[in-house]
């Protein structure tokens, strides 16, 4: 039996229902606040993050209308080609439950090394009973300290750090911020 | 009023660290009690969003806020 199942929120059921779509297209990670939120964060969100990998225009269209026959819709457009043109544009775009406004997805190409390297280290994490990718604890926590730094990131990277007391490989995490240094911050 | 601020910060602080806490020590029981406030919110802004849009231009101002919306 599947732990938890009746305590599912609204952002989990939206999240388990979009990664059923996308993970038939790409492979994706679920980055950010969603992250913390999932490991029993108690913060609001409206939206969750996600990176997915460069794919061409023909696979993004296939992608795109699968999520419209499965019941979102994509604020931006309906057509995939301007979808598309955002994204390579590395601009993020935003997909909700067809005529819902929120919670909302926001998807955004993989950018550079580090988000390849977020990709290729993709998690599963047990501790939030939900059967979907993460990048890992160790990027979010190095993220959030290292380059988001809001009041609410170094919230979030606390609560992952003492809910993940012991378990966490802190050389990675500095490994990571050095890794930030080098490709956001020049 | 500097020491009221800092007087929060610090309360702020330890509540967060109190429920990561709990969080750590109890995977079982975090979830049915945070599911409320977490699903509380979504069904709030909904129900907002939705009269907004019913009223005129509500549409157009539910774009306008979710633009500035930060992203992450």
């Amino acid at each position: 039996m599947e732990r938890g199942i009746d305590n599912k929120t609204i952002l989990d059921r939206f999240a388990l229902d979009f990664v059923k779509i996308i993970e038939k297209h790409c492979k994706y990670i679920i980055v950010s606040g969603f992250v913390a939120i999932a490991h029993g964060r108690s913060r609001g969100t409206e939206d969750i993050d996600m990176i997915i990998e460069r794919v061409s225009r023909d696979k993004f269209a296939k992608l795109h209308n699968d999520l419209v026959k499965n019941g979102f819709e994509c604020m931006q457009s309906e057509d995939s080609d301007v979808v598309y043109e955002y994204l390579i544009n590395k601009t993020s775009v935003r997909y909700t439950y067809k005529e819902e406004f929120l919670p909302e997805m926001e998807i955004k190409f993989a950018k550079d090394e580090i988000d390849d390297f977020q990709l290729k280290t993709r998690k599963k994490l047990p501790l939030t009973g939900l059967d979907v990718y993460f990048s890992s604890i160790e990027m979010n926590i190095a993220f959030k300290e290292e380059y988001l730094r809001s009041d609410k990131d170094l919230e979030d990277a606390r609560h992952l750090r003492i809910v993940y007391k012991g378990k966490i490989n802190e050389n990675e995490i500095n490994e990571i911020k050095k890794m930030i240094k080098k490709v956001r911050k020049k | 009023m500097k020491k009221i601020k800092y007087s929060i910060r610090k309360e702020h602080k330890e509540q967060i660290e109190r429920w990561a806490n709990y969080v750590r020590d109890n995977p079982q029981e975090w979830k049915a009690k945070l599911k409320p406030f977490i699903d509380g919110q979504i069904i709030m802004a909904r129900r907002f969003y939705n009269k907004l849009a019913e009223t005129s231009e509500g549409r157009e101002k539910i774009k306008l806020i979710k633009s500035n919306v930060k992203l992450g």
